[in-house]
């Protein structure tokens, strides 16, 4: 007996409780985001002890999954998400942990994106980085079709006037391609005049929405659009519109910032650049937005999580970040010093500059971009108009019952 | 300790004390090989010994009882329980009891909430009318292609084998895969639209996928393609399991080939054409895999849960409970068919 007690003693010595944490992180990339995280989170897991095990992951397990894990309990310590403010009932307040007067001051017009609709203060997450979207060009096109671009300042009207001959100079396809989903579809409906909100309620239709409802229903109508757009897509599934311009299919395409360092890789055999967003009489509305990484409150290492976002946060860290991955940094003081996007090609570096104009812009002449962009259900919104304008270009409804039906729908959909 | 779970140790220690618990149970066992076989087995003779031989299958079947209720039951019990109730979590604990109200949702002209036409109720009728018009379609043409298949496979013809496995493969690959395929043929630049536009029919490459003149048509030749090979090897049993003698009965009395179809063969097989016929009722219904992946121009009804459901990624304040709600609705459609699957097989047929 003794002896089988020995033994038993023995096997089953176990290693005791560790004072280091260990951090799962979940994380998603465009291009080398999480890759560039890993590499700056070296030093921190030799200054602090702890480790952080990076999980990459595609956008879509972030987009669907992660809710789930979180309700059910099965969440990680961090996460890197796009969803700012409709996750925000699970994210750990940093405030205890960090110092606030660092973060109101280099962070203060992101923070916001993260909290709840009222009266909220927390502290929540470090923006990766701002996108703002704007439309890429085809170049190569335009000069074999012999049509001058549209100067700064133009409106949407003349490069749909531009594209229309560089149609059918080629024989293209179609001219425009936007991805499928409101959040690009913003951007031109604000130079529109569309308010999309009234005092934080939002309300979708009005008379600068309804313009160019009609507008974009007839750029498809006529062929400016491309039929595998959004047409192709049915219900409220989002569809990017990147191959379209890749394989050109259109000369231009809506898209956004985070898109620069994939086009910079992956376009070999024409001419690109970015233009500066279209204007209307409503302003020249772009959307600003990006991805942050939070911690959530379920996470068993509060400290340790809130140090790494902290140490990601800081001055050099950032600036290191936005240059490895060629992205638009959400600190203030380095968005006023510029940042050195050192070995970055031409075309990345213009753009960068161009993109971050945009968001200038957007900010003076159509605010409400701000706002939609921190509005806590906005998601539900990115789908349910490509939903009903889908069904009125392939005329399934009729334009007016179309944007009927997107007043009813979101009104549904985010009642409480 | 749960990290001791992986550590190799623990799982020795664990076989050594099972091992001693044994050999101290079987003290009084005579014979070498009995012997062990009761140190190896006691837990069974343990259990024989307090309940009697009579509940012993019961134990064997616990634990596939136990897996199955997790895995059926439980996903059933959780949907009623999504469908009386309001909110975005899947946590029951944050989710409030409402009653009807998602039936309502789903159902009536005006949206409870909001007081303003209700959209959900449109977009589910559209998904029923569409899937309606999908299984209409979809089944008869494909129970007829597998029953005349079976029939030209079941005679004596060279590489029977061979043209067995060929219409059998497509039910193999998976639904993506299928998905895949028939998208590098059916895309704008795909096989289809450049072969015709080689032939000159066609000017124009046509969205075959999303033309909402063709995306039915081409959503039910893809599904009957991929699913027509199981039927075909049902009804091919079915129609060996018909007796040799009938039809030599028949050739000695100079019955036409027509006559032996209709009066043989067709009365003898129809139990299995039933069971063939409602199984693919109920299956198309349930298209979902191919019609996704393939991005289709129309909303199935699976689709529709899927989407409102918020697995999509876009999560609103009632879309799990009208998704849930939807869903049962259409399960007690799928009830009332499987019960006239019962009905109608009970009928005997006489020879």
């Amino acid at each position: 007996m003794k002896k089988i007690f020995a033994i038993f003693l023995l096997i089953t010595s176990t290693s005791f409780a560790v004072i280091s944490a260990e951090l799962k992180f979940v994380c998603y990339q465009d291009i080398n985001e999480c890759d560039t995280i890993a590499e700056l989170a070296k030093s921190w897991e030799s200054s602090t002890g702890h480790t952080l095990n990076i999980e990459t992951v595609g956008y879509e397990v972030i987009r669907e999954q992660l809710e789930n894990q979180l309700e059910s309990g099965a969440a990680p310590d961090l996460a890197r998400v796009t969803n700012l403010g409709g996750l925000n009932k699970f994210y750990l307040d940093l405030k205890p942990y960090v110092d606030s007067s660092y973060w109101e001051t280099n962070y203060g017009a992101t923070l916001p994106w993260y909290r709840k609709p009222s009266g909220d203060d927390g502290i929540y997450g470090w923006q990766t980085q701002l996108t703002v979207t704007g439309p890429y060009v085809n170049v190569t096109m335009f000069e074999d079709a012999g049509v001058d671009m549209p100067e700064e300042g133009a409106t949407w009207d003349d490069w749909a006037d531009a594209l229309r001959e560089v149609k059918s100079e080629l024989g293209l396809t179609a001219g425009l391609a936007l991805d499928r989903t409101a959040h690009r579809w913003a951007g031109p409906a604000f130079s529109y005049g569309a308010k999309f909100h009234e005092n934080g309620v939002p309300i979708l239709v009005d008379e600068g929405f309804r313009k160019f409802s009609e507008v974009f229903v007839g750029w498809h109508e006529e062929g400016l659009m491309p039929a595998e757009g959004w047409p192709a897509g049915a219900g409220t599934s989002y569809k990017n519109a990147a191959p379209l311009f890749l394989d050109g299919t259109v000369a231009m395409h809506m898209s956004g910032s985070w898109m620069l360092g994939n086009y910079d890789t992956n376009i070999t055999d024409f001419e690109w650049k970015v233009v500066p967003i279209p204007c209307g009489p409503g302003g020249c509305g772009a959307m600003p937005g990006g991805s942050g990484i939070v911690a959530f409150n379920s996470t068993a290492n509060p400290e340790a999580a809130a140090s790494f976002i902290n140490f990601m946060a800081q001055t050099e860290n950032a600036e290191k970040f936005a240059a490895s991955t060629s992205n638009i940094t959400a600190h203030q003081g380095l968005q006023k010093s510029g940042i050195d996007y050192a070995g970055v090609s031409p075309n990345v570096a213009q753009g960068l500059a161009i993109f971050a104009a945009n968001a200038g812009k957007a900010a003076d002449t159509t605010p409400q971009a701000y706002w939609f962009q921190g509005y806590n259900k906005n998601f539900a919104i990115y789908g349910i108009v490509p939903d009903y304008i889908t069904k009125a270009i392939t005329g399934e409804m009729s334009l007016e019952e179309a944007l009927a039906a997107i007043d009813a729908d979101v009104a549904a959909k985010i009642a409480e | 300790m749960p990290e001791n779970f992986l550590n190799l140790n623990y799982w020795y220690f664990i076989t050594f004390i099972y091992l001693f618990v044994g050999f101290l149970l079987s003290r009084g066992v005579i014979g070498s090989v009995t012997r062990v076989m009761s140190i190896i087995g006691w837990p069974i003779e343990l259990a024989q010994r307090l309940s009697g031989t009579k509940s012993l299958p019961y134990l064997f079947l616990f634990p596939n009882i136990l897996i199955f209720g997790l895995f059926t039951f439980l996903p059933l019990f959780m949907n009623f329980g999504f469908s009386v109730t309001d909110g975005e979590s899947i946590n029951f604990s944050s989710r409030d009891y409402s009653g009807s109200d998602n039936l309502s949702r789903i159902i009536l002209e005006k949206q409870i909430d909001t007081g303003l036409e209700n959209m959900e109720d449109d977009k589910f009728k559209a998904a029923i009318a569409d899937t309606f018009v999908f299984v209409l379609f979809q089944v008869p043409i494909m129970i007829v292609i597998a029953l005349i298949t079976a029939i030209i496979l079941n005679r004596e013809i060279i590489g029977r084998a061979f043209w067995r496995a060929v219409y059998f493969y497509p039910v193999m690959l998976s639904p993506v895969v299928v998905a895949f395929l028939w998208t590098l043929i059916l895309k704008r630049q795909g096989l289809l639209s450049q072969m015709l536009m080689g032939w000159n029919w066609i000017d124009e490459p046509i969205q075959w996928l999303t033309d909402p003149s063709w995306t039915m048509f081409w959503s039910v030749l893809i599904y009957t393609w991929a699913n027509l090979g199981f039927y075909m090897l049902i009804l091919l049993a079915g129609l060996q399991s018909i007796p040799r003698d009938l039809y030599e009965a028949a050739e000695m009395d100079g019955t036409s080939d027509q006559r032996v179809f209709w009066r043989i063969t067709l009365p003898l097989l129809m139990p299995i054409l039933l069971v063939v016929t409602v199984l693919s009722l109920i299956k198309a219904f349930q298209a979902f895999e191919e019609l996704f992946a393939l991005q289709v121009g129309w909303i199935s009804l699976v689709s529709y849960i899927f989407e409102t459901a918020g697995l999509r990624g876009q999560k609103t304040t009632f879309g799990l409970g009208i998704a849930a709600m939807a869903s049962l609705l259409v399960a007690s459609l799928l009830i009332l068919l499987s019960l006239l699957q019962f009905y109608l097989t009970r009928r005997q047929v006489k020879l």
